[in-house]
């Protein structure tokens, strides 16, 4: 048969294809419609086919569907028909054009790289049709579209792409201005993109691209100002570009000039504003975002050499995509945050991914840029509004990789250190505080319990360390010199050296060349460099404010003018008073604004803005009150946020308002993420939200994060952090009306079986909490385990600390759920490594009578002359219930004894798990031997062993019969009592040392066993052909 | 939909075997006397990994990191190692990229002497594989020398080839023909 290339599947119109690719049903779905449209519309006249694709669109959706899918795959493959087909479209659509924008992002997110160049060409020219016409919803097709040019990427089709969209920004620039999200991710965007544009080449597409970006931090500064830190990072890499500077300098000296409300400490301002996840994501392709989700979800530690090759080889092999590190690494740090279910597995963890990238960047400058972009969250980090998740890759790079890559961990101590000085003089004292409050973050969080390993290590030159412990005495245990106090003055001393070693420091030279990357085909004196650097110093002169960010003030001036009057009146309003009741009053007030018709949604998110700040206060201090009473809970849940929670409690789903006040959740949500957690705290805690748990779903799928899994898990880690009371009484709501249902069906199962939660209420609680669950448990208030989920949250706690785990253990003790369900976790429990499973298991094994399966599990366990569980609950069981441990011993080694040895080894190959082999058995035996012998014990009397153990003898090889020669001779007096003619046995051959009357033949009986389990049956083909020997009658006997 | 095996699975002599799986890596280009390349790749699913010997064109196109389903393959033993094919009308089909977990181990196509001494059952079982596919080819009227791999295992002038060095993958067939013979 020829394998025929083109059978059945002839190339499509829309994607690139091979024969080796699958069908695609998109492709094939919008083939069938314009399958459709072109019969409909076949040899008439123009005007008669518009009435028909019209007819046809009345006759219901599916055909409205249909026809326009149709002619929007036609506008795509048939350029001479775009025009003709976009009429059409504007005129049959009944939606808004909702369906073409739907498959337009569709396209886009999963197909475009495969798309086939006519259609790339005819899907932008579509899309700039789209936004012409000002059709709703084109601005998010935009930025879908913008995010499909790759960064580090050159190649002429890529370059087309930028250029391209660049050509809608700047033609349609009214229609951009519009929209506030969409001007600051055409900023973020091509900011990035200039860097790879630096080329002789580029540089006219590169112009363009300044003058959008100037253009628009020029006009619409505070839209820009949203992005965050990261805009700053962006504009300091790229300002080396003459028009670039400028607005640079704007930025640092004369900020006003930008924006009226961008004051004084605007800059420090937007350096304190954590970067939102949309930015740093929206510079990853979707393919790149789907690869690197992969890895830092499924792939094993261990296992990613090769998809990081993969990786490599498509994205990061070319010398130009020497700058995507930085994106990803942002990326990495600022939006992958693994649960910690993930985070407690043997899932690639991201500092993993991070050293990888760190250590195949080939250029200098691109590895100080990865460096900044990998500590950028350290220099203004705050608790209050930044993560630990965004600074913990970097202390676990450098903390995992002084074995393994001690240069690794040295550039990057190195650069921490000094970029404290350096990064920007005058905020010298702010960078400092946000590392100094990294590194207490780091270890209250306990991500490194002590710095000191990291700090003051012999792997680290002396002089690096030196530099440590001067600039990090509070975190270095070794002792420090008398001269070093270690209060704040100190601190101010140290600051000055510091800044007069900056003269003669290379590093800042790198680090600035790495600042100034890829303009260096226009500037490249490195004179100038220096000259540059010191214009900074000296111009660049403003002065920081002298608190810790955390006492200021709300400060609403960036936003609040952005509101109609109205609405900004009210939010004055708040801002003044201090009277919980009279804010209560206005919060409604602006609550039933929202609620009008006539309000504008793009006002939603400067409003929570504004919110957020203003009511940053209710969200510090304690929300559960002291003494939990009716009045002080109802007392607890009157604050203005709580109103607007009432407000939707009091609301009926399908009601307009609705989705509206989730919209307003959703974005004090982005603003405020404890605003979550407090949600739970109200619909538990008040009356008025009686039964409207289910309210908690509606919310978070309202959110970005989109799912009630993810959302929770992040409100119950919020809380955790804050407030443990708080969670353990939510507790029992989040276990209980999940299992009763008042969640949805499919969720239930979901929080069940994952031991995040536990896991989150466990590390934080102490024993008196504890003890309060179990009693919640064992009233029935609080299921926290299932039958059917129990082992594998129990397997997972194995990662856990002692205390965790303890607490996991009991919790699943104060549920009834029988034994037998977890026993299989002693396959995963090693010697040493698990001895909070192993002696609760212990405890309890020994309450129970013995099982088959747990005679097998217990046996199972690998022999190590210092483990003596196994030997610990056989002696037990052998005291209390000989005959029942005796048969399943029986049945055990004459199961085992009749297994080929090849299987057996070839199983435990594919498995980690503890495998169960005769040998191992016989060698428990052993022990258990040696450990009763001194004991009136009569367990190796019983008949069942004595007749399993002959069985054995007799076919085990010789090594064996030594080894356990003490074991069988306990047998060796034992005369099988209905025993056949003696025809059948004979003497063990000459060479066995002990040889012996009695022993009985040696025997294969695969045949007649009847333990070999049905899915081994094919494995037992290849060992017919060896010897074929019926077994003895006497173990015909045994073995049923 | 048919359901798919597991790569552990896989033993010598199943046929219409459907598999999922990511390619690790692609082997160098051999050629047979009569021109077709044969590409052996190494793939794996979560359960193990395995070799492919993979035909003419799509060979070409196929890429590590790819994510491929399998239809209608069958396993064989090529010089003592376990390897899996096309089958009749059976194809390999992208459909992903990078996003599949695999474990690399066990390789069940690591040689094992065992399978020397299962000669004579596996021919048992592969024979009546072959003597359908033979007839179809034979009804289409291919010689042997066009026929790709999937009919080389039947072809009538599979004797005349058993002692050519130089087509080693119709080598190892044929050493096994000749065991049965």
């Amino acid at each position: 048969m020829e394998p025929s290339p083109a059978k059945g599947k002839p190339q499509g119109r829309l994607l690139v294809s091979t024969t080796l690719d699958a069908k695609d049903e998109l492709e094939e779905r919008l083939e069938r419609c314009v399958g459709i449209v072109t019969s409909l519309t076949n040899g008439l006249s123009e005007r008669e086919a518009n009435d028909a694709i019209t007819a046809n669109v009345c006759k219901g959706p599916q055909q409205h569907e249909e026809v326009c899918l149709g002619l929007f795959a036609l506008l795509l493959t048939e350029p001479p028909q775009a025009q003709r087909c976009y009429r059409d479209l504007t005129l049959v659509n009944r939606d808004g054009m909702n369906v073409i924008l739907i498959k337009i992002n569709q396209i886009l997110m999963e197909k475009f790289l495969k798309l086939q160049d006519v259609c790339r060409t005819q899907l932008v020219w579509l899309v700039r049709e789209l936004v012409k016409s000002g059709v709703i919803g084109a601005d998010g097709v935009l930025m879908t579209l913008m995010k499909q040019i790759a960064g580090g990427d050159i190649t002429s089709k890529n370059l087309w792409l930028a250029e391209n969209v660049l050509d809608i920004l700047l033609d349609q620039r009214e229609w951009v201005l519009k929209s506030g999200m969409l001007i600051a991710m055409s900023v973020y965007t091509y900011l990035r993109l200039i860097v790879d544009h630096g080329t002789p080449a580029l540089l006219v597409l590169r112009q363009k691209e300044v003058d959008l970006c100037i253009g628009l931090l020029r006009e619409k500064f505070m839209e820009c100002f949203i992005i965050g830190r990261d805009l700053v990072r962006l504009l300091q890499i790229v300002a080396r570009i003459p028009e670039m500077e400028l607005l640079w300098k704007d930025l640092l000296h004369n900020p006003q000039a930008l924006s009226p409300q961008f004051t004084g400490k605007g800059l420090l301002q937007l350096l304190t504003a954590r970067t939102s996840r949309k930015f740093l994501a929206c510079r990853l392709t979707p393919d790149m975002e789907t690869k690197l989700l992969f890895m830092t979800s499924r792939v094993r530690f261990g296992q990613q050499k090769r998809y990081q090759d993969w990786f490599q080889r498509q994205y990061l092999s070319t010398a130009e995509s020497q700058s995507l590190r930085c994106d990803l690494i942002r990326y990495i740090c600022g939006v992958v945050h693994p649960s910690n279910e993930v985070l407690s597995s043997d899932i690639l963890p991201r500092w993993a991914i991070i050293g990888w990238l760190l250590t195949t960047c080939t250029s200098n400058v691109a590895a100080s840029n990865a460096k900044l972009a990998l500590f950028y969250d350290w220099l203004f980090f705050s608790p209050e509004k930044d993560s630990i998740m965004n600074i913990e890759p970097a202390i676990l790079v450098m903390h995992h990789s002084m074995k393994p890559h001690p240069a690794i961990t040295a550039t990057l101590l190195d650069f921490m250190c000094r970029i404290i000085p350096h990064f920007f003089p005058p905020l010298e004292g702010q960078v400092r505080q946000g590392v100094f409050n990294s590194l207490t973050f780091i270890m209250e969080k306990r991500v490194l319990a002590h710095l000191a390993p990291l700090f003051d290590n012999p792997k680290l030159d002396r002089e690096l360390r030196s530099m440590l412990r001067e600039r990090f005495a509070e975190f270095c245990s070794s002792p420090s010199p008398p001269t070093e106090g270690r209060d704040e003055g100190a601190n101010e001393m140290k600051m000055e050296e510091s800044v007069s070693l900056e003269m003669d420091n290379h590093v800042l030279l790198d680090k600035e060349d790495g600042c100034y990357d890829n303009t260096e085909a226009a500037f490249s004196d490195d004179e100038e460099e220096v000259n540059n650097k010191g214009n900074k110093k000296r111009e660049f002169r403003f002065h920081p404010i002298k608190e810790a960010v955390i006492e200021e003030p709300a400060d609403i001036t960036p936003y609040v003018d952005q509101l109609d009057d109205t609405m900004k009146e009210k939010v004055l309003q708040l801002q003044k008073g201090s009277d919980t009741e009279a804010h209560c009053e206005v919060m409604q007030e602006i609550v039933d604004l929202v609620l009008e018709e006539d309000f504008d949604s793009e006002q939603m998110s400067t409003l929570a803005s504004c919110l957020a700040e203003l009511f940053k206060g209710h969200f510090r201090g304690d929300v559960l009150p002291d003494d939990i009473t009716e009045e002080s809970l109802e007392e607890s849940v009157c604050k203005p946020v709580c109103l607007v929670f009432r407000n939707l409690c009091q609301m009926q789903e399908d009601n307009s308002g609705f989705s509206v006040l989730l919209e307003m959740l959703a974005e004090l949500y982005q603003k405020q993420p404890k605003i979550g957690y407090h949600l739970l705290y109200y619909l538990r805690a008040s009356k008025a939200a009686m039964g409207k748990m289910s309210l908690y779903e509606s919310f978070a799928q309202a959110t970005a994060l989109g799912d009630l899994h993810t959302c929770l898990m992040m409100d119950m880690k919020a809380c955790q952090e804050d407030d443990i009371r708080l969670l353990c009484y939510l507790t029992p709501s989040i276990y209980t009306e999940v299992h009763t249902n008042v969640f949805y069906a499919e969720f239930p199962d979901e929080t069940l079986r994952s031991g995040e939660l536990l896991n989150m209420i466990v590390a934080v609680i102490d024993s008196t909490q504890l003890q309060e669950l179990m009693c919640h448990v064992m009233i029935g208030n609080l299921v926290m385990f299932r039958k059917d989920s129990v082992l594998n949250i129990l397997i997972q706690s194995l990662e856990w600390e002692t205390f965790e785990q303890y607490s996991a253990w009991q919790l699943f003790l104060a549920h009834s759920i029988p034994l037998e369900t977890i026993i299989p976790i002693l396959q995963h429990l090693k010697y040493k490594e698990h001895p909070e499973a192993l002696s609760c298991l212990l405890l309890q094994l020994r309450r129970e009578k013995p099982s088959g399966e747990m005679v097998k599990m217990v046996l199972s366990r690998p022999c190590h002359p210092e483990d003596q569980f196994t030997t610990s609950i056989l002696r037990h069981w052998a005291a209390k219930h000989d005959d029942v441990l005796g048969e399943h011993i029986k049945a055990l080694l004459i199961k085992n004894n009749n297994m080929p040895r090849k299987r057996q080894s070839l199983r435990s190959s594919s498995s980690k798990l503890a495998q169960l082999t005769l040998e191992q058995i016989l060698e428990h035996m052993d022990n258990l031997r040696l450990n009763l012998s001194n004991t009136k014990n009569s367990f190796f009397t019983q008949t069942p062993i004595l007749q399993a153990l002959q069985h054995v003898q007799a076919s085990c090889d010789e090594a064996h019969k030594m080894r356990f020669s003490d074991l069988f001779s306990l047998a060796e007096e034992y005369e099988e009592p209905s025993s056949k003619p003696p025809k059948s046995r004979r003497k063990a051959p000459a060479s066995s040392p002990r040889s012996r009357k009695g022993t009985v033949t040696p025997v294969s009986n695969e045949e007649e066993s009847a333990s070999s389990s049905a899915s081994e049956e094919e494995d037992s083909k290849p060992k017919a052909p060896k010897r074929k020997r019926k077994g003895s009658s006497a173990v015909a006997s045994d073995s049923d | 939909m048919t359901t798919e095996t597991h790569v552990k699975d896989i033993k010598p002599g199943l046929k219409n075997l459907n598999v999922i799986f990511i390619v690790l890596e692609t082997g160098r280009v051999t050629k047979t006397k009569d021109g077709h390349e044969v590409r052996t790749c190494k793939v794996a699913d979560k359960t193990g990994s395995i070799s492919i010997s993979v035909w003419d064109e799509v060979g070409g196109l196929i890429q590590t990191g790819d994510i491929i389903r399998l239809t209608k393959g069958y396993a064989s033993v090529f010089k003592g190692c376990l390897t899996l094919y096309t089958g009749r009308g059976g194809e390999l089909l992208k459909i992903g990229e990078f996003c599949m977990v695999y474990s690399e181990v066990p390789n069940f196509s690591e040689p094992n002497p065992e399978y020397s001494n299962m000669d004579q059952m596996k021919n048992k079982t592969v024979r009546g594989n072959d003597t359908t596919n033979g007839n179809g080819v034979n009804s289409q009227g291919s010689g042997s020398s066009t026929t790709p791999p999937q009919g080389g295992r039947a072809g009538s002038g599979v004797g005349s080839r058993a002692n050519n060095p130089g087509g080693t993958t119709v080598n190892g067939k044929e050493t096994r023909r000749s065991t049965k013979r």
